[in-house]
């Protein structure tokens, strides 16, 4: 019985923690896409505030990617930020294993140059 | 006695982990698509009337700002196009979209069919719709 319920158990939690990181992955990367439309694209002032805001959030920025496409817009041009990390998710007595969360935001540029 | 117990109460603490599952994948496109609108609103409303700007001083939404929040809200739900009903064109041309002059405001609101296949086998409620909505003032 318990090798059944103790991973169910486990698979609530787990999987609760993973949309959890989505959730606050989800916020930071929609900041961030707020922070690079005004500053016009990729700086290290956006990158900044990725990891402060992943940092809040409990995720290791560290295990983050940012990608910033194109790094540098003008006014109303289209700006595609995306957050990639890897939430680990462990059941005993079933699996441990990480999965990839890709996040995405859609802005345009603030800035005009 | 233990075996009987396992085969009576796995069923049940499966349906609540499935459960779990859906409600937290739902509320994870719930918060996309309500990103998805603010950050529509918030753009629209930048879409600034450049030629009044200049002529007046005063802070008028473009023309074009009802379309282009529409084309923001639609890009911003590509990425879970997968986990919706409907199309993101299709749910973006559904959304209510009003743009005022003063205060210069942009609002969208919108519906968005989600799919929650686990409801649909267990509650008959295969979609769930999920109403979102978004201001965005210039200032």
């Amino acid at each position: 019985m318990i090798t059944i319920l103790v991973p169910l158990l486990f698979a609530v939690i787990e999987f609760g923690d993973v949309f959890q990181r989505w959730v606050a992955q989800e916020s930071a990367t929609v900041q961030v896409a707020r922070y690079a439309a005004e500053l016009g694209g990729d700086a290290p002032e956006v990158r900044a505030l990725l990891d402060d805001s992943l940092r809040l959030s409990g995720i290791d920025p560290a295990r983050s990617s940012l990608d910033v496409s194109p790094a540098r817009v003008g006014w109303r041009q289209p700006l595609t930020v995306t957050v990639r990390t890897d939430a680990t998710v462990a059941i005993p007595f079933l699996f441990a294993t990480t999965i990839p969360l890709r996040t995405t935001a859609i802005v345009r540029g603030e800035l005009n140059r | 006695m233990s075996a009987i117990t396992t085969i009576a109460v796995l069923p049940v603490v499966t349906v609540v982990l499935m459960t779990t599952l859906e409600l937290g994948s739902l509320r994870v496109v719930a918060g996309r698509a309500g990103s998805a609108a603010d950050l529509a609103a918030l753009v629209a409303v930048n879409d600034q009337d450049d030629a009044e700007l200049a002529r007046s001083g005063r802070l008028v939404p473009a023309p074009d700002a009802a379309d282009v929040a529409r084309a923001v809200f639609k890009q911003n739900l590509d990425p879970i196009a997968g986990l919706l009903a409907a199309s993101p064109d299709a749910i973006a041309a559904a959304a209510r979209v009003s743009v005022d002059i003063a205060p210069p405001t942009v609002r969208i609101s919108a519906t968005v069919p989600v799919r929650t296949s686990f409801f649909g086998a267990l509650f008959f409620h295969p979609i769930t719709d999920v109403a979102v909505a978004a201001n965005g003032g210039a200032r």
